[in-house]
């Protein structure tokens, strides 16, 4: 054995590594966070709650269902290009921008029927809501946190298929041409993303606040977004209605916000404008009518009136005899 | 309104008043709770959870005034909840939920940086004995560990007051006793002002040093409780229900009560007061006696909170 002792192997040496863990309970006379950081808790904890992270396996299942049915498409397509070796825009083997809108609605739709309700009713069934209330969030400022978690999960299906498309074809070399191009992309996927994000956040948190059951959330949520649509194309192509009705169609009219954003004409996601034939039946065709003044009032509108339903209902909720 | 002194004064109402239309559920309030722990008493429907959520802000009161540690918690709730933990009556854990994550993340919107909430949550966890168990699902633990970890919660941020509503309830004798402990020693060692809200008189008498009682929405008693409680009052006196001479009992109360004692009685053991502790002695002595019962037990009678709800029902 070596007379030399080993490193860190005297008592001082040991008194410097250790640490102390049991600290026990104690006073605590450091920053405190605020507001603000009330807020940002609670965006942190929900947004983790709706993805099922932290969760047991069976509440990951449904939210990264609507991921995979979000981003999936892009990913095959990006796959199929590099592997085949094909010119993605020449082949047409990626949608526009614009275009791939198409499977996001569908995974937005699932999302905000199956996942978005849950973030207010849990709150209300197992007593949460109280116990936020008794913290320095106020009513506002805890439906506040809530909308901004709601949105910045569906920002993560709206905004992050379309992102994936730009880079990937950025770095596939049939991206925009030059950063000002670019970035005119990117504020686009973003403004679109943002707006329909808003809309669909808004009205699934106003279904979501009149009921204390999941279920009738959810069914609220499936009349608001499809029978809205099935309603107002009955109105419009059947009763010969304005198309103005279009502003009751909360899908169809934050798609044709989208479309205005990029610039697009047409309505249909997978049809360009040129391509339809006059006679042929085009749902919500319509629409192409409507001002671009209209149609940012229409979502605007269906924020604000989601805004005000949610509030209403909260403002005079009791918490408890 | 006066200003706060946090050694004089925690709580403080005047002619507060809270109705749900018909119903009266705090009528015309003046109280003050001092530092320490305070029990909040009543049977259910007493008002006190309609007063804990008005201390919070989380009712407007109908009428009245309000100040908890020297807010308005109508005009300043987010700033008085700041300093304020609160454990509710109802079952509000998230039983997916780990415990150390739930108290963690309520200290975060109670205000703490997260670091030091993840910290704090551990060692808040640690003091109410659930150290070991605080990585275990909230829906896997007993009612007495979700109890605690409401504790937990409440105390993390390190607050000037918590409110407790029924703590211990649903707790068996050995839990509640060890709740209550614990409830002693917040306040005692992390000066920590506790209002225990409580229908179970024993329990207030044991850990509290003020007093609220409430019954129907009125005010009862409201003081430390060493003024209210515990001091002699009247004597106990116990009588064996021999059969002949055949309802000496009923002569024994019916003797005392036409001298103006005032008796209650179970069965054959009477509360007596209304006179001096000498005097009460003689009488009961001379009333025994004329009746030809016999004593069992003879001892002077400690007051307690029931006297207390006894009297305002009177």
């Amino acid at each position: 054995m070596s007379d030399t002792p080993a490193p860190n192997s005297s008592p001082a040496a040991a008194g410097e590594a250790a640490q102390i863990i049991d600290r026990g309970y104690r006073s605590y006379d450091g920053p405190r966070t605020g507001l603000p950081g009330s807020i940002r808790s609670v965006v942190r904890y929900s947004v983790r709650h709706t993805l099922g992270l932290g969760r047991a396996a069976r509440h990951k299942i449904l939210p990264w269902l609507a991921v995979v049915i979000a981003l999936v498409p892009a990913v095959v397509f990006v796959g199929l290009a590099v592997v085949l070796d094909i010119d993605m825009i020449e082949d047409e083997i990626l949608p526009d921008y614009h275009e791939y809108y198409g499977f996001i609605t569908t995974a937005l739709f699932f999302y905000c029927a199956i996942i978005v309700p849950d973030i207010l009713v849990a709150d209300r069934r197992n007593g949460m809501l109280q116990l936020y209330l008794s913290t320095p969030l106020q009513r506002w400022s805890y439906l506040a946190s809530k909308a901004l978690a709601v949105a910045a999960a569906l920002a993560v299906l709206t905004m992050g298929p379309v992102l994936f498309l730009l880079v990937a074809r950025t770095i596939e070399g049939s991206g925009p041409d030059g950063l000002i191009e670019w970035i005119k992309i990117f504020v686009r996927i973003i403004a679109a993303g943002g707006a329909i994000s808003a809309a669909f956040t808004m009205a699934s948190l106003a279904a979501a606040s009149l009921t204390d059951r999941r279920l009738f959330a959810t069914i609220g949520v499936v009349v608001l977004l499809w029978g809205s649509s099935f309603t107002t194309l009955a109105l419009v192509e059947a009763a010969d209605m304005s198309a103005q009705v279009y502003a009751f169609d909360l899908g169809g009219i934050a798609d044709e916000l989208k479309n205005r954003i990029y610039g697009v004409e047409g309505l249909d996601p997978f049809g360009a404008p040129e391509a339809r034939e006059e006679d042929a039946f085009q749902p919500g065709a319509g629409r192409e009518q409507l001002s671009t003044r209209f149609v940012v009032a229409a979502n605007f509108a269906w924020v604000a009136l989601g805004s005000a339903v949610v509030w209403w209902r909260y403002r005079r909720l009791a918490l408890s005899r | 309104m006066r200003p706060y002194d946090p050694r004089v004064t925690i709580v403080e109402t005047q002619a507060l008043t809270q109705r749900f239309g018909s119903t009266v559920a705090l009528d015309a309030l003046d109280l003050q709770m001092q530092p320490g722990v305070t029990g909040l008493v009543g049977a259910n429907g007493a008002g006190k959870t309609t007063l804990l959520n008005a201390m919070l802000g989380l009712r407007i009161p109908t009428s009245g005034s309000l100040t908890v540690l020297g807010y308005d918690p109508q005009r300043a709730g987010h700033r008085l909840r700041a300093n304020v933990g609160f454990a509710p009556e109802r079952n509000v854990l998230p039983d997916e939920m780990r415990a150390v994550d739930f108290v963690r993340h309520l200290s975060e919107v109670q205000g703490l940086p997260r670091g030091e909430a993840r910290n704090r949550a551990s060692d808040t966890l640690w003091l109410v004995g659930l150290g070991e168990e605080r990585l275990r699902t909230l829906g896997t633990m007993s009612t007495g560990q979700r109890q605690r970890v409401k504790l937990a919660q409440a105390i993390a941020s390190d607050p000037k007051l918590v409110l407790l509503d029924e703590p211990t309830d649903g707790l068996d004798p050995v839990q509640r006793s060890e709740m209550l402990t614990l409830i002693g020693q917040i306040s005692r060692d992390f000066s920590i002002n506790v209002v225990l809200s409580s229908h179970q008189l024993e329990e207030v008498e044991r850990v509290c040093d003020n007093i609220v009682a409430l019954d129907a929405g009125r005010l009862v008693a409201c003081g430390p409780i060493s003024d209210l409680i515990g001091a002699g009052d009247g004597i106990t006196l116990e009588l064996v229900d021999v059969a002949e001479p055949a309802g000496s009992v009923d002569a024994v109360e019916a003797a005392l009560q036409a001298g103006g004692i005032d008796v209650r009685r179970h069965e054959a053991t009477l509360a007596l007061r209304g006179a001096a502790f000498e005097e009460l002695c003689d009488r009961s002595r001379d009333a025994v006696a004329a009746a030809g019962a016999r004593i069992r037990r003879l001892e002077t009678r400690r007051r307690t909170l029931e006297d207390l709800f006894e009297d305002a029902a009177r």
